[in-house]
């Protein structure tokens, strides 16, 4: 693209100038193609340096004052050379068929060639300008279309993963059983779920919920898991109530007892007791949910759930919020500890 | 009558397929387990034409526990599950039927039909035995009877097989138990890697081999790491050294 444009811009210059020398009858025919081809010559050698360092300079195409910097501090080394280069060719061929080159006086053609150099330099590197920032452009476009597409997949996969095909699927079968028995309960439970689903629709990632609306929340899934497991687990809530103003991640707590169910719940057929518990231990907002009778294998890895409990906190809070899971008596608890906010001012 | 088994450790779930069950005509239920181990205690006993195992169970799934059943003596059996592609793309539509959690009475109704075809034309469950070994990893533990219960052994402990009719005598270091099953399928659930067979009535598990004395015609003694002697069948002696890279 670049060198075709180049290659144009020459051919251009030389016909003009051959158009020129048709009306002058007293310059020969390769005297205008002598002068425009050893301008082409040495420009050309420029021009080739500057495109082998534009790879170099293209991360300054957003700083377009030190990107056409980066190239016009070459400027007095170009007019030394090209004027040179160029004299001395002329000179040379001229000498060569036995006669003389004629022009202006040298320090003219100092400032004339100079001049003539800086406004096609100026005009070129515009050029250059424009195609490559066209190209980074192109390239950031179609980076940003990929980033975006990643992200749509990424916000797919998480609510996928809240909505739980096994969980509803399972609630479902739960409330199809009760209907048969007790319509009132069973009519609770598609309350109870439609209200979950709802939350877990309204809720993104950086949303934060008081603290009563998180626990309610909590409570929605757990009574539809407790009707589930009825007769396997108990749970406890130990709730300060002085502290259910403040302000949490939404549906940061879900994941937790999600766990307690899979891991603590459903492969044992042993009673589960489960606390919730909520308390403020040393400046901060310590949120505890822990379940008897099942300990972690000594391989344990965090899982997803956690995993995403953990950056949410870390990308909210920094490193002032902390999330443990770990053996306590005879089972799990998972200790969120988030800072309250009055004892940091 | 036919006699069914229910399995499913959620009682709501387990208590809809027992009344559904039981309003049916021809259909009693004979028992009902909260967990896969108990589910297959209560086949081994009760003997039922049929079972509806839930699939994901405490203890035992309940494809772990059809993999644990002989095959020809199985009763048909109808997994349960709530959401598990997997699963449900290998119970391949024809081979042994299933149920999707939430199901309607229409659609229970169609499996039972189902069923009772099966056991007019006099199908075993075999199928669905066949599908739970593939599915779960079934290799690596045995269930055994122990008095009047089962129980799940480790694999790896069990040192020989000895076969006795339709019986199978289960040598561990600590006892042996007697299973109503033929040496060739508890070979088959068990998998190849492990055990490998040196009489026609005898197989061995390949790491409680202690050391081989060669004897007259090619067979040779087996001494375990226990003490005990077995005697290897020149019949078979090519495939055990095959398996100890020799």
């Amino acid at each position: 693209m670049l060198w075709a444009l180049w290659a144009a811009f020459w051919l251009l210059m030389i016909g003009v100038s051959i158009e020129d020398q048709l009306r002058n009858p007293l310059t020969r025919w390769w005297e205008p193609v002598l002068s425009e081809g050893s301008s082409a010559l040495v420009s050309t050698g420029w021009m080739w340096l500057a495109v082998r360092v534009r790879g170099r300079y293209a991360r300054y195409l957003d700083k377009p004052m030190i990107w056409f910097g980066s190239y016009l501090r070459w400027l007095p080394l170009v007019f030394i050379t090209w004027i040179t280069a160029v004299y001395a060719i002329r000179h040379g061929v001229y000498a060569a068929v036995g006669r003389t080159y004629e022009h202006s006086g040298w320090g003219f053609v100092v400032v004339y060639e100079s001049l003539k150099l800086t406004y096609f330099t100026g005009l070129w590197l515009g050029i250059l300008f424009g195609i490559d920032s066209y190209g980074q452009w192109q390239l950031q476009w179609r980076r940003l279309l990929q980033t975006q597409k990643a992200l749509a997949e990424a916000q797919l996969a998480q609510l996928q993963g809240q909505l739980r095909p096994h969980f509803l699927f399972n609630a479902l079968n739960t409330v199809s059983a009760l209907m048969h028995t007790d319509v009132a309960r069973a009519d609770r439970l598609v309350a109870a779920l439609g209200d979950l689903l709802r939350i877990s629709l309204r809720s993104n990632e950086h949303e934060m919920t008081p603290l009563a609306e998180e626990l309610r929340a909590l409570e929605l899934y757990a009574d539809i898991m407790l009707e589930r497991f009825r007769d396997r687990v108990t749970l406890d809530w130990q709730i300060d109530q002085a502290l259910l103003d403040i302000p949490v991640p939404a549906l940061l707590l879900q994941p937790l007892l999600e766990n307690v169910f899979k891991h603590g719940v459903e492969p044992t057929v042993a009673h589960v007791r489960v606390i919730v518990s909520v308390g403020r231990e040393s400046g901060s907002l310590e949120i505890v949910v822990s379940n008897s009778g099942s300990m972690l294998a000594p391989e344990h890895r965090d899982g997803v759930g956690f995993r995403n409990c953990r950056e949410r906190l870390s990308i909210i809070y920094g490193n002032t919020a902390s999330m443990l899971v770990r053996n306590e008596g005879d089972g799990v608890a998972a200790r969120v500890l988030i800072p309250l906010m009055d004892t940091i001012q | 009558m036919i006699r069914a088994v229910i399995a499913d450790d959620e009682a709501p779930a387990r208590e809809k397929l027992e009344r559904w069950v039981a309003e049916q005509p021809d259909m009693t239920v004979v028992g009902s387990a909260e967990d896969g181990l108990s589910a297959a205690q209560c086949i081994e006993q009760l003997r039922p034409d049929v079972a509806f195992l839930d699939v994901q169970m405490p203890t035992l799934s309940g494809l772990q526990a059809a993999a644990q059943l002989e095959p020809s003596s199985a009763p048909l059996i109808v997994f349960v599950t709530a959401f598990d592609e997997h699963a449900v793309k290998a119970f391949d539509l024809n081979a042994v039927d299933y149920l999707l959690k939430p199901y309607d009475l229409d659609r229970f109704k169609r499996t039972v039909q189902r069923v009772r075809e099966r056991l007019h034309a006099h199908e075993s469950g075999a199928t669905a035995v066949a599908i739970g070994r593939a599915r779960a990893p079934s290799c690596e533990r045995l269930l055994v009877p122990d008095g009047e219960r089962l129980q799940l052994i480790d694999a790896a402990s069990v040192e020989w097989l000895q076969a006795d009719d339709n019986y199978v005598h289960v040598h561990t270091a600590s006892r042996t138990y007697l299973l109503r099953r033929t040496l060739q399928d508890l070979l088959s659930q068990l998998g190849e890697q492990r055990f490998v067979r040196i009489h026609k009535s005898t197989a061995v598990n390949l790491g409680s081999i202690g050391s081989l004395t060669p004897l007259f015609k090619g067979d040779y003694e087996i001494h375990l790491h226990n003490g005990r002697t077995l005697r290897l069948s020149r019949r078979y002696r090519e495939a055990l050294f095959a398996r100890m890279g020799q």
